[in-house]
């Protein structure tokens, strides 16, 4: 069983490195990969690209080498110094640039997690047992074809889930299916503080007031239909409290009220009915001003 | 809590009683485009802004915070009866702990202290990927970080589309990317949600 396992690895790492290789030298993305990548930090942001495409042609030719019959010791340890290499570039980054993208098996961003990590121990592993492998990989597969295809499918598996890359295929799916039969996110009821806030943005009485405004929110309470926010104001070098009464349930700015009261009296400084008020005929407002 | 209440009954009497009456007083008719402040912000260009502070707080005396900057400087901030202090919510100064991080805004005294006109406490906006959901919790991708993202029902608001706020988050889907606007649980990485922008 050993021994088919080390006959197999050799396609199993060539494959991987051929995958990675076509990702680093034909990917229409290879330029903002190798951007994103740990390689400018490393190298400087001239170099960057020329090293990655210089890593993914040692990879096509390593990876080549390993799928192509025969396989030889010095083509194993090839690979098995490229991966650890690999580990040890990965190791880097982490600590590094921990913003970086892996830029390994796609251009699609992938940080370096712990699973990268493992990614590439597994496949210099694999390198190892190749190195000691008796049998070429075709007469291996052709012996014990069973075995040998449910054992590369192993491992071919492992090293999707080890690629966070590719999660976008499998684990994304998956836990949006999840998402779907449970609904996990139970969220609120009511209208949220920022919806009142909004609409009170976008009314007449807010802008007539804005630059009175010293805080922010300072606290807000719900009168039947409306909605009360007060926020605190410097009016004539005078503490005061500006309250607004802003509709709760309706989308209606124009009807926004808006009240000046000083904070040490408590006398109204200052009013402004909501549209529903003002349009109201001339003569009502003047003779209740007057 | 009485004097909450009746605080409370006054302003709504005043925003919400009487006519439609505008701007006559005891004090006479002034409109507050009359009343403006014309005191111009003095910043220089270049130089911070003297009326901000930002850091975390290493002590609390009464209303007066001792606030470490991550720039190296000490603040002082004085929070007054006028201040605004947001954790997550509007909220009261007897919520504001030690170890907390903070941005203020105010007007710098001539002893430089800063008298706090607004506070945020923990405040954080981040871009990120929801990676995964969990029940009323957000798995958070951010600069090759995980963070954990607590949906706090009746304070968490989504924007989904730059439409009004809704207080239903149901509409998240895994793999998107959001931008979280929240209260940050001090030391660790977990914080809780203000807003989530997102696309639906």
């Amino acid at each position: 069983m050993i021994e088919l396992f080390a006959a197999l690895q050799p396609v199993l790492v060539g494959v991987v490195l051929l995958w990675s290789a076509r990702v680093k030298l034909v990917g229409r993305h290879a330029a903002a990969a190798a951007r994103r990548s740990a390689l400018v930090p490393l190298l400087g942001q001239r170099r960057a690209l020329p090293a990655y495409r210089l890593v993914g042609g040692l990879e096509l030719v390593v990876g080549a080498l390993l799928v192509l019959p025969p396989v030889s010791v010095p083509e194993a340890l090839a690979a098995a110094g490229l991966t650890i290499g690999f580990l040890a570039y990965l190791g880097y980054a982490r600590v590094a640039a921990p913003e970086s993208s892996c830029g390994c098996l796609s251009a699609q961003r992938a940080p370096v997690t712990v699973r990268a990590l493992l990614r590439a121990g597994a496949l210099f592993g694999a390198s190892l047992l190749a190195a000691g492998a008796g049998d070429s990989w075709w007469a291996a597969l052709t012996q014990r074809p069973l075995a040998a295809v449910a054992l590369l499918t192993a491992e071919a598996l492992l090293i999707v889930a080890l690629s966070a890359e590719l999660d976008r295929f499998w684990l994304v799916p998956l836990r949006q299916l999840r998402v779907r039969l449970t609904h996990p996110l139970r969220g609120g009821f009511g209208v949220p503080l920022l919806a009142t806030v909004q609409q009170l943005q976008r009314s007449g009485a807010y802008r007539r007031v804005s630059a009175l405004l010293s805080s922010d929110v300072r606290e807000h309470w719900d009168e039947g239909e409306w909605r009360m926010v007060c926020h605190a104001a410097r009016y004539q070098g005078r503490p005061a409290t500006v309250v607004f009464a802003v509709p709760l349930r309706r989308f209606a700015p124009e009807s926004v009220r808006v009240a000046v009261v000083d904070d040490a009296t408590g006398t109204v400084l200052w009013r402004l009915a909501g549209a529903d008020e003002a349009s109201r005929p001339p003569s009502t407002l003047t003779l209740r001003t007057t | 809590m009485g004097d909450t209440m009746n605080r409370r009954r006054l302003l709504t009497a005043a925003v919400l009683g009487g006519a439609g009456l505008v701007g006559a007083t005891a004090l006479g008719s002034v409109a507050p485009e009359a009343a403006f402040a014309a005191e111009p912000v003095a910043v220089e260009p270049g130089m911070p802004d003297p009326n901000f502070a930002e850091g975390r707080i290493t002590s609390i005396t009464g209303a007066l915070l001792l606030v470490a900057g991550s720039d190296g400087t000490f603040h002082r901030i004085q929070v007054t009866d006028g201040t605004s202090i947001w954790k997550l919510r509007p909220t009261t100064f007897d919520r504001v702990a030690k170890g907390d991080g903070l941005y203020a805004r105010g007007v710098r005294l001539p002893d430089g202290t800063l008298a706090a006109d607004a506070v945020w406490v923990n405040i954080v906006n981040l871009h990120a990927h929801i990676a995964a959901i969990g029940r009323n919790v957000l798995h958070l991708e951010h600069k090759g970080r995980r963070i954990v993202a607590h949906v706090v029902p009746g304070t968490t608001a989504a924007v989904y589309n730059g439409t009004p706020a809704v207080s239903d988050v149901s509409m998240l889907r895994v793999g998107r990317h959001v931008q979280v606007l929240g209260a940050w649980h001090p030391d660790t990485n977990e914080i809780d949600i203000a807003t989530v922008y997102a696309a639906a």
